[in-house]
């Protein structure tokens, strides 16, 4: 008996003891909580390009580069009606992928200024404002200020108070850059992935973003001085910056989004993967790559940008239409349209860009010519083409042929503002600037001649074209839905509401 | 003190094997070893006639079974309660009736009279409440539902979960689809929870198992052999569940397993075989065949072309993909003992096979179970059970459903059948010439049997427990006890399948997980004063979990036919480790007093301290007051019972683990490093809170062959915990947050009635009823609507919205005039309303289950009968397949004249009756049918058997020719018949089940998206007695 007792006792004493101190567990240790800034760097470039890409997977669309090949076949790019998605990827991938790798709760920035290392801040900055000025071109009004605080209803701010916001980060990112501390973690090509470390091309970039960012509002502003100002300064020092994709590998996350194997990397959603697979050049695209139709002579980047289809034509669809559109000669099959794989920009090995200098070229092209220096802007212009020739691999001959061409404007008279705007168009395959800039201008024929209102755009609409893309309805319609009223983001045509800069613009029509 | 933990449980575990027989052979005088060569020599000894009279104390009883313990034969009573039968001096009589104690009694006399005494049915029995504790019903203050291991199993179901549908007054039972691997999800009493599991606690033996479906597999209670199961205490309401504190927010289910008895060996065998074959399905149209748009396209994937041309074959795939399978389920148990040991051993294998094609199940179960009495005062209690479950399951994961979508949206021109050479390479129903095959199509049968997923476990549950009766007023007991689960998921993606993983991927995670329990109990029981009755229950709990897995995947096999990480290059190789581990512990009384039978008062209070939470947060007290009132006693006891019971119980629950911190983890991205893991950490968490408050009444009248039991209840959630996504300029993608409050309100009534009872037939019916509804009361923030992760289909998603039923269906209507018109534009079209509002309420609104049972001589029926009383579906299958063209009812109004039932407005601002005809075109639906939430919500009844089981005893003289004491035969019929007004196939779906993954899974019960149909089922079995 007294054994028995004592036993329990026993037991009951290491249940006691046990207890202490045991309850301190619940950090995982197996995972870390923070790791140096060269450890976040060469991620947060990777989600930056994938970022530009998820805007650019719907803007390339609405920027009449491509169209759907059954046609009225997909809501969002033929009848741009956003209503029925689940989730809006280009949401996270700033907000999350990118955003709160640099400046969330756990960014990297606490990490490089904790450590000291400032060049870290710079290039982290920059990269944010890149990232928050191309999320703000296609969302419009969204949280800044109130961003990454913890609140789950946070403040829209509007676009201004963005670009503000924007233009800090620049400032602040350059600043860190130009006084680099001498104790500072070294940054090398391993780490960064677009530059291998040198400051001054990220200070030129930021420059760059600068006169990007100024260009959307100079009109209504008269700021193209300050537009000009800022590309000659990153003209000065500026190198392409693009992320690049090792030439062989099996694997998804290795691959450019926009490539053949339609790669479908951890946490991609499914309207997300690329289906150029299912998409045709639009007959916008053609016609801008057609010299002489009469002896089918074509730009030489058309063969660049795309590869030969089965049957080695190039027909261009209707947007919205595809394979539908009447005008096509009849028995038209897929086959006889290029192909839109294996292009420049289009490989599971291209880079992609997150600026390139032919649009720092057509940037100034398009300020001087609106503040009458025609010359300059012809200048620019022909820089911005060639350079893009050049680029893209187009060889001499063809490059001197095709500068000499009708397609260009052989003089300063003859320059208009539908040849920048459409050799920048050319120049920008794909990237989903050129969405900011045909909205800039209304979707308007003076700088974009070619340009119709799509057949499939629902009769609701009304006539109007499509403008941004809706906030995602997963997460911001159901724990913000006050500042969601406040917008009116719920209407069913929200994404026909023209964006601050669109509102504003002079150059519609 | 881990190592003591160790050798403790080793020991346990081998407790059963060797001591248990070493005590067998040390005491070779023991009665045990004495019994075992007794019941040999007994077979053969000489055996009298042996016969008497069977009565109560109002006179004979006709019916009564008398069965001879030793032999298994058995007779029943004539009308004049007389009885005869073949047995030997010594051996053991055994009366049963329904309605009266069973008696034993030992032959000595070749004249043998019995009185049996009326029991009071159901409600004098001992019911296992919560930890282990058992009370008699009579004196019970809350409500407690018994199942028994034989209404069990009689349903014929795997599942443990399964065999459950319709016997508990109050449980909401949704499989998430009739393929091998699929979960079951419980809830009891309503959900509590917005994500996260709001499954109830899983006792087996006093400790607590392992329930989770991870992956989206087969929730693990499932392991369980229903053959072992003696039977299941379901605690439906916090008050019952209030000593589980931590974990009984949810309620709890006590499982008790079989265990030895004192007596002869004794030895059972079953063999059961299935037929499986499909159940209710899906209908589609036969008309048209690929394109868009009403233009054929051979490269479409959709069904929106011409019309089928007459000399076109048209597959009926959803036919075609399924298959007839079968099963054997064979089961082994001996049990027996003597005073001071007993034992219980079985064996079971299961294999199973599916309609679906290349899944299957193969199961082992072993359970030993042994309880030894040590001295007068202390025994101990030991078992040890391994179960081995191999799963091989079919399309998807569990995540967002969809199981059968692709099948139910593949082409009708293409056989489905045909998805591979002959040589086992691909072989693509469409693909282009530029393409390798990455974006071809391919019959859905090429994933199901060339890219199939695996789910091996193994597990140990072992459990000891030693009992210590210091004086006729005091025990002691203590439990340790241990689940340990060793899980294996593979998902293999062949070579040539088309999509991202075209040059091959495999993935595997192995995990280790354990739950061990250890606990302490006290228990005072006293009377004072001859009629005061006092219990004091004192205790202390740890609950300790740990999960630990390694993972890896990788994509593109080098040697494309050997599917493993040896043949991928290094560096695509992913390897991952994960490590949870999470602690509890407890102090905790129960007091309870009782005047007579007429009252009882009790009182319970736990305080829990978690490692889940910060610890400002971290420890919480729950408190129960319970009481019961047996009105019956005060006039005349004897000819009724009549109870009212009442309780209220306050509760809470912890978090999930590892949610208050945020951690980086490694991505895969050119350039690699670390991200911030997507899900946040949040040191702010609070515990969740539950209360509630119950009240019911037993009543019981004509000897109790008339029994009912009728509860009400509320039930408060407060601070619920949830995890799902959050807004992303928060920096996280997921977060775990106290997010809101709701309630749960409903009744539950339980009515046991024996109509007839007589010399040849008995027969037994109980029906269970209940309805529950709820309301969101309270949101974080500023949420008003919330949809669930896993449930958000194209037009609709399960949500919650505030001052709403909290299972709601969310998504848009047509815009409609006050008076509730459609509104219809100029052009002869309905408005659509873009503001999403409730359009659905997913939980019935009344449950009826229907159990009979019918005996007549050798012969016992029984049968389920499963009734359901609205409640909405949200028919998302319907959808996907309307939106593909291969929907029916695009075959029946694709491009057909039509006049909507809607009025027109006019420039006046009012309304006139619509009368413009318009063509149903593809543009129609595309843009306008199925963008409206409302058009695919439907309102479901059914009224379904479960189950038929029938079972015939051969009688004793038979079985004896083939050397058995009991031979009997059953035929049963699963899931036989359905009659429902549901469109689609069956409608039982719970599409993402209830512990999907992501960002945790809320429930998803009346979510149809590409569920596969319960299959229909047909059984034979055997079992016999030795």
């Amino acid at each position: 008996m007294k054994r028995y007792i004592y036993t329990f006792s026993i037991l009951l004493a290491l249940l006691t003891i046990s207890s202490c101190n045991k309850l301190d567990l619940n950090y995982n240790p197996v995972q870390p909580v923070t790791v140096p800034s060269n450890q976040r760097l060469p991620s947060i470039q990777a989600n930056l390009a994938y970022s530009l890409y998820s805007q650019a997977r719907f803007a390339a669309y609405h920027s009449y580069y491509v169209t759907s090949r059954t046609g009225n076949s997909n809501a969002q790019t033929d009848t741009w009606n956003y209503n029925n998605i689940n989730r809006m990827g280009a949401w996270r991938w700033h907000y999350f992928d990118v955003g709160s790798n640099i400046s969330g709760p756990a960014g990297m920035l606490l990490r490089a200024s904790e450590d000291g290392d400032n060049n870290y801040t710079g290039v982290g900055k920059i990269m944010l404002a890149l990232s928050f000025l191309s999320a703000t071109d296609v969302f419009g009004d969204m949280p800044y200020e109130e961003a990454y605080n913890g609140t789950f209803n946070p403040k829209y701010d509007s676009q201004e108070r963005i670009y503000q916001g924007v233009e800090i980060l620049l400032d602040e990112g350059i600043l860190e850059l130009k006084n680099v501390s001498p104790l500072a973690r070294s940054m090398n090509s391993s780490v960064d992935l677009i530059y291998g470390g040198d400051y001054n091309k990220w200070i030129a970039l930021a420059e760059g973003i600068r006169a990007r960012m100024k260009l959307h509002t100079a009109n209504f502003k008269n700021g193209y001085q300050d537009v000009i100002n800022a590309v000659n300064l990153a003209l000065a020092n500026f190198d392409d910056a693009l992320f690049r994709y090792p030439s062989k590998s099996d694997l998804n996350f290795e691959k450019n989004l926009w490539g053949e194997a339609r790669p479908n990397p951890e946490w991609q959603f499914a309207d997300i993967r690329n289906d150029l697979v299912n998409s045709l050049p639009t007959d916008v695209f053609m016609k801008a790559m057609t010299v002489d139709a009469t002896t089918n002579s074509y730009d030489p980047r058309l063969y660049k940008l795309t590869t030969p289809g089965v049957n080695r034509k190039y027909l261009g669809a209707k947007m919205s239409e595809g394979l539908r559109d009447v005008s096509l000669p009849s028995g038209t099959v897929y086959q006889d349209f290029a192909n839109l794989y294996n292009g420049y920009w289009t490989a599971d090995s291209s880079m992609y860009p997150y600026m390139v200098k032919e649009e720092l070229y057509f940037i100034k092209a398009e300020a001087l010519y609106h503040t009458n220096d025609k010359q300059g802007a012809y200048s620019a212009y022909k820089l911005g083409v060639e350079t893009n020739l050049r680029r893209l691999g187009v060889e001499e001959g063809q490059i001197i042929n095709f500068l000499g061409s009708n397609k260009l404007a052989q003089s300063i008279e003859k320059l208009t503002i539908a040849d920048i705007m459409m050799q920048k168009w050319v120049a920008l395959y794909l990237q989903a600037e050129t969405w900011v800039d045909i909205r800039r201008y209304g979707y308007s024929n003076v700088a974009y001649p070619d340009l119709y209102y799509p057949r499939y755009a629902l009769a609701e609409w009304g006539g109007r074209y499509i403008q941004r893309f809706v906030y995602d309805p997963q997460t911001e319609y159901v724990y913000n839905p006050k500042e969601i009223e406040r917008l009116g983001a719920g209407s069913r045509d929200w994404v026909f509401k023209p964006l601050w800069w669109a509102e504003n613009s002079t150059l519609k029509n | 003190m881990l190592n003591m933990r160790k050798y403790l449980l080793f020991s346990i575990a081998l407790g059963v094997t060797i001591p248990g027989y070493s005590f067998a052979k040390k005491s070779s005088l023991s009665n045990n070893s004495d019994a075992l060569i007794k019941a040999y020599f007994h077979l053969k000894s000489i055996q009298n006639s042996i016969s008497g009279l069977v009565s109560d104390n109002s006179g004979p009883i006709s019916g009564v079974t008398v069965r001879v313990v030793e032999t298994g034969v058995s007779v029943s009573t004539d009308t004049n309660g007389k009885y005869s039968i073949n047995a030997a001096i010594g051996n053991t009589l055994r009366f049963t009736s329904i309605g009266y104690d069973p008696v034993d009694v030992k032959v000595v006399n070749v004249v043998t009279n019995v009185q049996l005494k009326v029991i009071d049915n159901s409600l004098d029995e001992v019911v296992v409440t919560a930890l282990g504790i058992e009370r008699n019903k009579k004196n019970l203050t809350y409500s407690v539902q018994t199942v028994t291991g034989d209404d069990l199993r009689a349903s014929n179901q795997g599942n443990i979960l399964n065999g459950l549908q319709g016997k508990i007054a109050g449980a909401q039972i949704s499989s998430s689809g009739g393929s091998p691997g699929l979960p079951t999800e419980i809830i009891l009493r309503g959900s509590s929870s917005l994500t996260g599991d709001n499954q109830p606690l899983m006792i087996v033996d006093g400790i607590r198992v392992n329930n989770s479906s991870s992956n989206g597999t087969v929730n693990r209670i499932a392991d369980i052999n229903p053959e072992d199961i003696e039977d299941i205490s379901i605690l439906k309401g916090a008050a019952a569940a209030a000593l589980y504190g931590i974990d009984a927010a949810s309620g709890a289910i006590v499982i008790t397993t079989k265990k030895g008895k004192a007596g002869v060996m004794q030895i059972g065998g079953s063999y059961k075989a299935f037929v499986e074959t499909m159940g209710r399905l899906p209908s589609q149209q036969t008309i048209y065949t690929t394109g868009t748009g009403g233009t054929y396209d051979e490269s479409s994937g959709s069904s929106w072309g011409r019309k089928f041309r007459y000399d076109e074959t048209i597959y009926n795939n959803v036919q075609r993909f399924f298959q007839t399978a079968l099963t054997h389920d064979a089961n082994l148990n001996i049990n027996g003992g003597s005073e001071i040991l007993q034992y219980y051993m079985s064996g079971g294998y299961r294999k199973a096979g599916s309609m679906v094609p290349n899944t299957s199940q193969d199961k082992i179960s072993f359970l030993m179970k042994g309880t030894a009495k040590l001295s007068s005062k202390t025994s101990v209690t030991a078992s040890a059970n391994y179960v081995e479950n191999d799963i091989q399951e079919g399309l998807g994961g569990a995540s967002a459903g969809g199981w059968i979508n692709s099948i139910l949206t593949y082409p009708l021109r293409y056989d489905i059948l045909e998805y591979q050479k002959p040589n086992g390479e691909p072989l693509y129903s469409y693909i282009e010439s530029e393409d390798d095959g990455r974006n071809a199509r391919i019959s859905p049968m090429w994933g199901v049997m060339r890219n199939p997923r695996n789910n091996n476990v193994n597990r140990f549950i072992v459990n000891g427990s030693v009992d210590y009766k210091a004086t006729d007023w005091l025990k002691l007991n203590y439990r340790l006890g241990q689940d340990w689960t060793s899980s294996k998921y593979r998902t293999v993606t062949t070579p040539g399948t088309p999509g991202s993983y075209f040059e091959g991927f495999v993935s595997e995670s192995n995990s280790n997980s354990k739950f061990i329990t250890s606990t302490f109990n006290a228990t005072v029981q006293k009377k004072i004063l001859d009629d005061f009755n006092l219990s004091l229950i004192l205790g202390a709990n740890s609950d300790y979990y740990e999960s630990a897995g390694v993972g890896y995947q990788g994509e593109g096999f080098l040697v494309p036919d050997i599917f493993s990480p040896n043949v991928i290059e290094r560096d695509g190789i992913i390897l991952s480790e994960s490590l949870s581990r999470r602690q509890r512990y407890a102090i905790y009384g129960d007091l309870s007093f009782s005047y007579k039978n007429l009252l009882t008062i009790g009182m319970t209070g736990r305080n829990d301290w978690t490692s889940t939470l910060s610890p400002q947060h971290r420890q919480f007290y729950s408190p129960s007051y319970s009481g019961s009132f047996t009105f019956s006693e005060l006039i005349s006891p004897e000819d009724w019972f009549g109870k009212l019971r009442v309780s209220y119980a306050k509760v809470g629950k912890d978090a999930p683990i590892y949610r208050t911190n945020t951690n980086l983890r490694q991505v895969a991205t050119v350039g690699g490093g670390f991200v911030v893991d997507a899900t946040g950490g949040n040191p702010n968490l609070r515990p969740e809170r539950t209360s509630e408050f119950e009240i019911g009444t037993e009543l019981g009248f004509w000897n109790r062959r008339l029994n009912i039991d009728f509860t009400y209840y509320k039930r408060e959630s407060i601070d619920m915990i949830m995890t799902p996504r959050v807004p992303l300029p928060s920096g996280y993608v997921i977060m775990t947050f106290n997010a809101g409050s709701l309630w749960n309100r409903g009744i539950e009534a339980s009515v046991n009635i024996i109509p007839v009872k007589n010399d040849n037939i008995t027969w037994s019916s109980t029906l269970n009823a209940w309805k529950n509804t709820s309301k969101m009361t309270q949101f974080a923030g500023d949420i008003v609507r919330f949809p669930y992760t896993n449930a958000q289909l194209t037009v609709g998603k399960a949500a919650s919205a505030l001052d709403e039923h909290v299972l709601g269906i969310s998504g848009t209507d047509y815009k409609r005039t006050e008076e509730g018109y459609v509104v219809v534009d100029a052009n002869g079209y309905p408005v659509i309303d873009a503001t999403e509002k409730t359009i659905g309420n997913r939980e019935p609104e009344f449950n009826i289950g229907w159990l009979n049972k019918i005996n007549y001589k050798g012969f016992n029926l029984s049968f389920m009968w499963d009734f359901r009383f609205g409640g909405d579906i949200l028919n998302a299958s319907r959808q996907r397949m309307m939106s593909t063209g291969t929907g029916y009812d695009v075959g029946q109004w694709r491009d057909k004249e039509f006049v909507f039932n809607g009025v027109v407005a006019q420039e006046d601002g009012s309304y006139v009756k619509n009368e413009k005809p318009v063509v149903l075109n593809y543009s129609f639906f595309a843009n306008n049918y199925y963008q409206v939430g409302t058009n695919f919500v439907e309102k479901i009844n059914w009224a379904r058997v479960r189950y038929i089981t029938l079972g015939y005893t051969l009688p004793s003289s038979l079985a004896s020719k083939f050397g058995l004491n009991r031979l009997g035969l059953e035929f049963s019929a699963q899931n036989p018949f359905i009659i429902t007004n549901y469109s689609g196939g069956d409608p039982e779906v719970n599409s993402a089940g209830p512990n999907a993954g992501g960002a945790g899974g809320a429930s998803t019960m009346g979510v149809d998206n590409g569920a596969i149909p319960l299959p229909r089922a047909f059984s034979f079995g055997l079992n016999i007695g030795l």
